[in-house]
């Protein structure tokens, strides 16, 4: 009887999945104004991390089962953070695999391809006529073509 | 001036310019075309395999050459803002 009141119920798993899920969540960081280079790596990390708790929790719960009990909860929690861990692994190679080269793209100090294109209002616009600028407006300096992936 | 230019569809585009109150030129190339001559296609790198453009900026001057460019390898990493400037101050 003593023995089961003592036991004390491990938490490990669950702050484990916490951190998984912080882990994949800080992706957004870059959305909030942080500087987004080192993120992709602290998601990583963060999600690493949350795994060797929810890894050390289920030692816990298994291997000193007469000190702690949560046997049941920490293998779910720890089936949910690997579920977290997958998805960030899988998340960060996708994200990071650009397989385009781009070996041939403009380089700087080497002029662009001029071209036209339809705008947002279905009108065809040059790249020539973007430098000539509109009506009762200064022609730009400069032009910063932004290409992105679209999708939004 | 910035032109953002993917492969959305003009109204697609049109509802984004509108949500954000963008004042730029959007350019729609929704067959890739001049992504594929900037050598810039993410081949199936769209939502539903679709090919896209993958992020990439060029700063043009007048004459058409590229004062400063930035390619990311990774999609969560974006140039900064005093990168690019310090390539816009450069043109006069």
């Amino acid at each position: 009887m003593a023995d089961t009141t003592a036991r004390r119920l491990t938490l490990a798993p669950w702050m484990g999945l916490l951190l998984t899920v912080l882990g994949v969540l800080s992706n957004g960081l870059p959305f909030m104004g942080f500087p987004a280079g080192p993120v992709p790596w602290i998601s990583l990390l963060l999600s690493l991390l949350g795994f060797v708790v929810v890894l050390l929790g289920l030692w816990r719960a298994f291997g000193q089962s007469a000190v702690y009990k949560g046997k049941l909860s920490g293998s779910i929690a720890a089936a949910f953070s690997l579920l977290f861990l997958a998805g960030a692994v899988v998340f960060f190679w996708s994200a990071r695999h650009i397989p385009a080269e781009s070996a041939a793209a403009p380089q700087v100090g080497q002029r662009v391809p001029d071209f036209a294109l339809p705008d947002s209002t279905g009108h065809s616009v040059s790249l020539t006529q973007l430098f000539s600028g509109s009506v009762g407006k200064e022609p730009p300096k400069a032009l910063l073509l932004v290409f992105y992936r679209g999708y939004w | 001036m910035p032109v953002a230019i993917s492969v959305d569809p003009p109204e697609v585009s049109e509802n984004l310019r509108r949500k954000r109150g963008y004042t730029f030129p959007f350019l729609s190339d929704s067959k890739a075309e001049v992504i594929r001559r900037y050598e810039l296609l993410h081949p199936r790198g769209g939502p539903d395999g679709t090919d896209i453009s993958r992020p990439a900026e060029f700063l043009i001057d007048r004459s058409g050459t590229v004062r400063w460019e930035n390619f990311t390898e990774d999609i969560r990493v974006r140039p900064r803002a005093n990168e690019l400037l310090a390539g816009a101050r450069a043109i006069r």
